[in-house]
């Protein structure tokens, strides 16, 4: 198992015993906010780092997991455990649709065209009111009981088992997304990130693997769109809104782009940073403005690049001591 | 039924115009700098934020406003481009679209600050009533601001085709290396292009605050109307931003009028979806002539 296994793993134990320690209800919530924010920043991440596209339409995925969860226990009255299933799967075939359709276009178009289809979505779901309420959005979801077998429910309504529940969706997308990463089709899709006529001319198709990547990548948002929208009990068309899409890209950003890891540190990071600055309020908001400009402009590796960035720099100052 | 036809079109002209004039800044930094520039709805904000403060707050008259506004957007594009956009000028699309999204948080949340979350109005010294040209209803401010947004298209039009600088900006858009051999100063190119498109922006800002309102978070929807508008027309066409826009205003102000009007700001986004199926390079794209 390589470094960046074993980091995970480590921070998974650490997580795992953290309900046992901490009885504060509040704080937990912050853990299980930051939670579902691992499972989106790190699947926004298998596009923006691995495939090398800006991808500004993630938010659609996250929107149709959350309304697939939300439709399918209200309207249909399925099982939430089950709603949870609906819900990556929304997100992946509305991958499917969009990447098929986008992964084509390059740069700017690819930006803007993803946005387009985000915004469609956000502004259907605004205006179908017979099926998603309109603006008002749906409302009183039941928590995700998982339904072990014959009268073994186990219940999940205190925010430590929502805790848990969090911690095994992120643990089983981070497991997925590891197994894909240091596969071949991860380190395809790497090769093409890195120079697209190499990868191309030792036969690598840059559409099929950037489409892999991209349907990995919505499927997983769609799952934590599901478990949001059983943990806030509300779904509303802003899940397709631009301010999700700015948070998850903050994050994947300060954490680091293109490793797994850094998108875990950055959701955890920013989530609690988030709360414990909002007091100040929009001043928050500006200093994340700046925040972003400096670590595209000074850390364009994010947190996990410091460290070697720093290493960097002693080497230079030893070698200008010499 | 026609009347009300002919209505909804010189509306949509007219809210045309504008998405045009800030296409076209848009154009420059898209279409030409290759920068996905994330910020121009907030340099939009901006020229009518700072067009209220200094018609209402300060007094000053409207066209020396929109003097100051030219100005200091210019200025403020240049300082952007120089702190922000030329350090990341080799990098990808993705450097500089984040550096522009960071930009554009900063700046709507500190004008949220500044200016708070009120509307405010740019005042002008035309009269607010209603003009009537047979069935058509339009009042003198609107005309007035179109009169403006023409004319600004119209001088950009002929600095690039007429002028020197204009032949420095084509010659360094076409090949910056062989640019460069010749003795123009490509930084300074790249430089002047951002500060005119920021320009662009804020005197098309400052003209929709004086018909409408000024507001400090209307630049998220301003942004994606010019996206929408520059591939319409085709990335870096100038007459492609002119006519792309108008025919975004003109195909809203109908479907909002006849169709829904909650479904209005689709309109743009299933353009774009379906034209980069269909003609990936916009609609006027003509390989040869960039600007």
């Amino acid at each position: 198992m390589r470094g960046e296994g074993r980091i995970l793993l480590a921070l998974l134990a650490v997580a795992a015993v953290l309900p046992l320690v901490i009885h504060d209800d509040y704080f937990l919530h912050l853990l299980v906010v930051a939670g579902f924010y691992v499972i989106l920043a790190s699947s926004l991440n298998l596009i923006v780092g691995y495939v090398g596209e800006l991808s500004l339409g993630h938010a659609a995925y996250l929107g149709l997991g959350a309304y697939a969860a939300a439709l399918v226990t209200t309207r249909l009255g399925l099982s939430p455990a089950l709603s949870l299933l609906a819900g990556a799967a929304a997100g992946g075939i509305g991958g499917l649709v969009i990447g098929a359709l986008t992964l084509r276009l390059k740069g700017p178009y690819f930006v803007i065209v993803t946005l387009s289809f985000a915004e469609v979505l956000r502004l259907v779901a605004s205006n179908w009111v017979e099926l998603t309420n309109g603006p008002m959005g749906i409302s009183g979801l039941k928590p995700p009981d998982l339904a072990l077998g014959r009268g073994l429910v186990l219940a999940v309504h205190s925010q430590a088992a929502f805790f848990y529940l969090v911690l095994v969706l992120a643990t089983l997308a981070l497991f997925v997304m590891y197994r894909f990463v240091h596969s071949n089709m991860g380190r395809a899709a790497i090769a093409i990130r890195e120079n697209r006529h190499v990868a191309q001319s030792v036969g690598i198709d840059p559409f099929f693997y950037a489409l892999a990547a991209f349907v990995l990548g919505a499927l997983f948002a769609g799952l934590a769109g599901a478990f949001y929208a059983h943990y806030f009990t509300y779904v509303g068309p802003e899940v397709f809104g631009f301010s999700f899409m700015m948070s998850m890209l903050i994050m994947v950003l300060v954490g680091g782009k293109g490793t797994l890891i850094g998108p875990v540190l950055g959701a955890v990071l920013v989530t609690l940073a988030d709360e414990y600055l909002r007091e100040a309020q929009q001043l928050r908001l500006t200093l994340f403005g700046l925040l972003v400009i400096a670590v595209v402009l000074f850390f364009p590796e994010g947190l996990v690049g410091l460290p070697a960035k720093l290493r960097r720099a002693a080497a230079m100052r030893g070698e200008a001591r010499q | 039924m026609l009347d009300l036809a002919l209505q909804f079109t010189v509306n949509g002209l007219v809210v045309g115009a504008f998405y045009a004039l800030s296409a076209l800044g848009l154009t420059l930094i898209l279409g030409l700098m290759e920068v996905v520039n994330f910020a121009h709805g907030e340099f939009y904000m901006m020229g009518g934020i700072i067009a209220y403060y200094l018609t209402g707050v300060l007094g000053l008259d409207f066209f020396a406003s929109l003097a100051i506004v030219v100005l200091v957007m210019g200025a403020f594009g240049w300082v952007v481009d120089r702190l922000l956009i030329r350090p990341l000028r080799s990098k990808d699309t993705l450097s500089t679209a984040l550096v522009t999204i960071g930009l554009s948080i900063f700046l709507v949340n500190t004008f949220l600050l500044l200016a708070g979350t009120a509307p405010h109005k740019v005042a002008t010294p035309f009269p607010t009533a209603p003009l009537l040209l047979g069935p058509v209803v339009i009042n003198e401010t609107r005309l007035f601001a179109v009169a403006v947004a023409a004319v600004a298209i119209l001088g950009t039009h002929l600095l690039i085709h007429r002028t020197r600088l204009g032949g420095a900006m084509r010659a360094t858009f076409q090949n910056k290396e062989a640019a460069a051999l010749v003795g123009i100063d490509v930084e300074r190119i790249y430089g002047f292009t951002f500060a005119l498109g920021t320009t662009m922006a804020a005197v098309s800002g400052a003209l929709l605050g004086s018909i409408y309102v000024a507001q400090p978070t209307v630049g998220g929807l301003v942004s994606l109307k010019a996206f929408v508008v520059v591939i319409l027309g085709g990335m870096g066409s100038f007459a492609g931003a002119v006519i792309g826009g108008l025919i975004l205003g003109v195909a809203e102000s109908l479907w909002g009028g006849f169709v829904s009007s909650g479904y209005q700001d689709v309109i743009g986004f299933a353009f774009v979806i379906l034209l980069l199926l269909v003609r990936p390079y916009g609609l006027f794209h003509i390989r040869s002539e960039r600007v």
